[in-house]
């Protein structure tokens, strides 16, 4: 564990560095490296690419705008599910042979490493900036990494939590809290892991007591907060972000017992159609430029060794990031989710 | 129309005639066996693929196609799952609810339409069969927005107004009133015809010796119109048994299963559990067959022994001043199934967030912009979808319509062989639900590289099994009104088989054809449940999007594709209205799901 986590010190020592590279993020395309000649002039030829992502829509879309600001000449047609249902989709169309993506982003690296070999080799122009330790192959690449937090509706919630404790506190029940079921994909069970392995073996018993309203996936959660439907909901930093941004009555923090953080997993298929495109997205996305503007308009975090810059609210002297073993990420998951679906009266 | 001086030519020709009838004859056979071959295809291998998928543990997707390893044990599982036992449960409670609800609404406006003087009745029947052309996915998008327990509209005024009774769209309660409200239609077609049809004489008689009208409608009206009301009860039934959009949408926050959403849960998994789907499919199948099943029982056996050959003109009651009441009535269901749900839409499409406050709140303008449809049209697939779905629908609409040509008037007009097998399987897709329909082809196509999955062909073919009886049923009754001496003559004239379909049946059947070409066309673009398992990224249709965006979390995004796709379909219909001139029988709209 101790080896995955991003430390206080690399978040720290990156901020410089991020904070000059970050003001690069609109210079010339001639600033960064995102590719070749040839490639950006291929990728020009293809016009455009097919994106699976597991990421939300309205966040990808904000990426892809800010993509095409650089490099217009690429469309983009988006399908997104959340992580199971992705998976299940990539897997299905792989077996029938008409795998329909170019580039798949997906958010639980256990989930995409036993499809290593749908994938071609791909690695980006910053390859050895990015931290080794969290790669799962060479082929795939954690083009988001994404925080989590917790946010509350700012109309209904005069006494907000300040913790993830907090959540355990009957006050905040009963339907007050969402949940995000376990099994929807790689980021949840990571906060699951966390729960479990840093706020303690009871964590889930206590926080269930609450009777929270449970949700298939973390969208139509971060819609329910902004609705209020829910008052208040444990969601990844960047779903809500946007929304605050953009004006929606809610408010979010990074709770101090620490912030599990899950890399993603990104890579170009061995079938695609358009693989240029796909490969020039993801370079872009992959460099300081694309990761700086993840970072600073999305509230995500980073893989790399020197982040660019900080999400917005991230206090470094308060804010801990934990990220959970990859050995125990793929051997407990099973396990685990089905106590928590237990835990939590979700049916499957 | 032959002209005389055809007539003449062809007498001449006679003989000639006869012979080429005896060729003819020769093909019958080939014909009757490229039908059924074709049914084969569209119906009989996707459904035997699905048991074949339910008794198996095999997964096409890891094993590949044809790798079965039969046993009965994958089956049994199934039926012992106490989770399937619940999704059966809730289906039941949720249908008949809603099927109670639909009768009293449906045989309410029958009788208001046809048996009593209530003014504006041709508003009345219009409103009575508007809900079907809501697609279920929409309405039950709107109720959400309306009537969610803490956050919807309604809420948020009944709160405003200081009381405490809340709806909640999200309950077993919530999903039987929506399921009575956009299917009370059913009952009213069946129901309408009845009355308008039934001997007067035995409630003249009940009059005569003092009856109440209250009295007799309950004593003898409705008992004699009772086969029609349980067929159209049935009916109803059997439709929202196989409804996916509602439960999904209104079923799943309140953790209210059915058997559709949990046949779709069990292939989102991962790994998805394709052969338990299909085993659940397998029941829902099973379920709606026996209710088709009763519901010819019931036509056949005590149908209609009010109905006679004579035209009757039963007496209207007079309501007196009742009659506002029931017009009233009328104006208050057109609110609540349409005018309601389409405000709802409007709101939260133009609003930003969600969140009302208050009354007030919902009027101040600064909450409104057209973010929405921007970024619903920034996603290059949205236009796709669009253009996709009018691709399956013409194709759909083209291949489904000669299809069924050819099934009616083989069935209809001819004598040809085999033709009572072809009847049988045609009308076998009534039995199955659209969902069953998506998951048989899944299993019947996925597992064959190079096959019809991931193009828009497979959409297409699912639809055209999936409603076949309902075209077939459509244009069999335009060919019916055509008289059988007009082919004779075109015989006697020398005309062979084909020549007699080109120039006198297709040209008088062409109203019934275009009618029920349209209907298929409307089916086919608003259809969710067999569209679920069949499209790709490059497959996407209008119906799968709508859905995609509303379990991704975007209520706003959801609402303005929901009113796009509402504007579309009334534009598609009024050009469908203006083609078929009235032709297409708009009961069959319903059965999408």
């Amino acid at each position: 564990m101790r080896k995955t986590r991003i430390t206080r010190r690399e978040f720290v020592a990156g901020s410089a560095a991020g904070l000059a590279t970050a003001s690069l993020g609109t210079g010339p395309a001639t600033a960064q490296n995102f590719g070749s000649a040839e490639l950006i002039e291929a990728a020009k030829k293809e016009g455009r690419f097919v994106y699976y992502t597991a990421n939300f829509t309205e966040v990808e879309q904000e990426t892809i705008k800010a993509f095409n600001k650089r490099f217009p000449f690429v469309k983009i047609e988006m399908v997104r599910a959340p992580g199971g249902q992705l998976i299940t989709r990539v897997k299905t169309e792989a077996a029938a042979g008409k795998l329909g993506a170019d580039v798949i982003d997906h958010s639980d690296r256990a989930l995409m490493q036993p499809l290593e070999d749908l994938f071609q080799d791909y690695t980006p122009p910053n390859a050895g900036d990015y931290r080794t330790d969290i790669l799962i192959s060479k082929k795939l690449w954690p083009r988001v990494t994404l925080g989590w937090s917790i946010g509350y509706n700012t109309e209904l919630m005069k006494n907000p939590p300040k913790s993830w404790m907090d959540l355990t506190k009957p006050e905040y029940g009963p339907k007050l809290i969402g949940q995000v079921v376990a099994p929807s994909g790689g980021t949840t069970w990571t906060r699951v892991m966390f729960e479990r392995q840093v706020l303690g073996e009871d964590y889930h018993k206590r926080q269930a007591a609450t009777q929270p309203v449970l949700y298939p996936s973390g969208a139509p959660l971060s819609d329910a907060l902004v609705r209020g439907e829910v008052s208040i909901a444990p969601l990844l930093y960047n779903i809500v972000y946007v929304k605050k941004r953009d004006g929606a009555p809610v408010e979010i923090f990074f709770p101090p017992e620490g912030v599990p953080v899950n890399f993603y997993a990104s890579g170009v298929t061995k079938t695609a159609a358009n693989p240029n495109a796909g490969k020039l997205f993801l370079n872009w996305c992959l460099s300081q430029e694309g990761q700086a503007f993840m970072i600073k308009e999305q509230g995500n975090l980073t893989a790399l060794k020197d982040p660019p810059a900080y999400p917005p609210g991230w206090n470094p002297k308060v804010v801990k990031t934990w990220a959970p073993d990859f050995q125990q990420y793929v051997a407990l998951q099973k396990e685990w989710i089905e106590e928590w679906n237990k835990t939590y009266g979700y049916r499957q | 129309m032959p002209t005389d001086a055809a007539i003449a030519t062809g007498a001449a020709d006679a003989p000639t005639a006869a012979a080429s009838a005896r060729s003819t004859a020769g093909l019958t056979w080939l014909w009757s066996l490229f039908l059924l071959l074709v049914l084969t295809f569209l119906v009989i291998y996707p459904v035997t693929m699905l048991l074949l998928g339910a008794l198996t543990n095999t997964n096409p997707v890891v094993d590949g196609f044809g790798v079965f390893d039969i046993s009965l044990a994958n089956f049994v599982t199934v039926l012992a799952n106490p989770n399937v036992h619940l999704a059966l449960a809730n289906s039941l409670i949720a249908c008949a609810g809603g099927t109670a609800l639909a009768v009293v609404i449906g045989l309410t406006f029958s009788w208001v339409v046809v048996r009593t003087n209530t003014p504006c009745k041709g508003f009345i029947a219009a409103a009575s069969m508007l809900p079907l052309f809501v697609p279920p996915l929409v309405a039950a998008v709107a109720w959400s927005i309306l009537a969610s327990p803490r956050t919807g509209l309604l809420n948020t005024m009944l709160a405003s107004l200081g009381l405490d009774w809340r709806f909640n769209a999200y309950s077993m309660g919530g999903l039987i009133a929506i399921f009575g409200i956009y299917y009370a239609p059913y009952v009213y077609m069946f129901t309408a015809s009845a009355l308008r049809n039934m001997d007067p004489s035995l409630e003249e008689a009940a009059e005569v010796t003092g009856a109440t009208p209250l009295r007799t409608l309950l004593t003898v009206t409705f008992p004699l119109i009772a086969p029609a009301i349980v067929s159209g009860m049935l009916l109803s039934f059997i439709v929202m048994l196989g409804i996916y959009g509602i439960p999904a949408v209104l079923g799943t926050p309140g953790d209210i299963p059915v058997l559709t959403t949990y046949i779709f849960k069990l292939t989102n998994w991962s790994p998805p559990l394709y052969s338990t789907a299909a085993s659940v499919a397998i029941i829902l199948m099973v379920v709606t067959g026996f209710l088709v099943w009763l519901q010819h029982r019931v036509i056949s056996r005590r149908s209609y022994t009010t109905v006679a050959g004579k035209s009757f003109r039963p007496a209207l009651l007079n309501l007196g001043p009742w009659r506002y009441f029931t017009l009233g009535l009328a104006v208050v269901y057109l609110f609540v199934v349409v005018v309601l749900p389409t405000l709802a839409l409007i709101v939260a499409a133009f609003r930003k967030f969600l969140f009302v406050r208050n009354l007030a709140s919902l009027f101040d303008e600064r909450q409104y912009s057209l973010i929405h449809f921007e970024r619903l049209f920034a996603n290059p697939l949205a236009l796709r979808s669009i253009v996709n779905t009018m691709e399956v629908g013409l194709v759909t609409a083209l291949v489904g319509g000669v299809l069924a040509f050819a099934i009616g008037y083989t069935i209809n007009r001819t004598s040809l062989p085999a033709r009572g097998s072809i009847d049988v399987v045609s009308t076998l897709p009534v039995a199955i639900p659209g969902l069953v329909v998506g998951v048989a082809y899944l299993w019947a196509w996925i597992g064959l590289p190079g096959g019809l999955y991931g193009t828009i062909w497979i959409l297409a073919l699912a639809f055209i099994a999936r409603f076949m009886p309902d075209t077939v049923k459509a244009l069999s009754t335009s060919l019916m009104q055509i008289h059988r001496e007009l082919e004779e003559a075109s015989w006697i004239c020398g005309k062979g088989l084909i020549g007699t379909i080109r120039s006198i049946v297709l040209p008088l059947a062409r109203p019934g054809v275009i009618a029920a070409m349209t209907l298929l066309f409307i089916l086919a673009i608003r259809e969710l449940g067999s569209s679920l398992f069949l499209y790709t990224s490059n497959t996407m249709v209008m119906a799968v999007l709508l859905l995609d965006y509303y379990e991704g979390g975007n209520v706003g995004i959801t609402a303005a594709f929901s009113l796009v796709q509402t504007v579309l379909l009334g534009v598609l219909i009024g050009i469908a209205h203006l083609l078929s001139r009235g032709g297409a029988r708009s009961g069959d709209i319903g059965r999408a799901g």
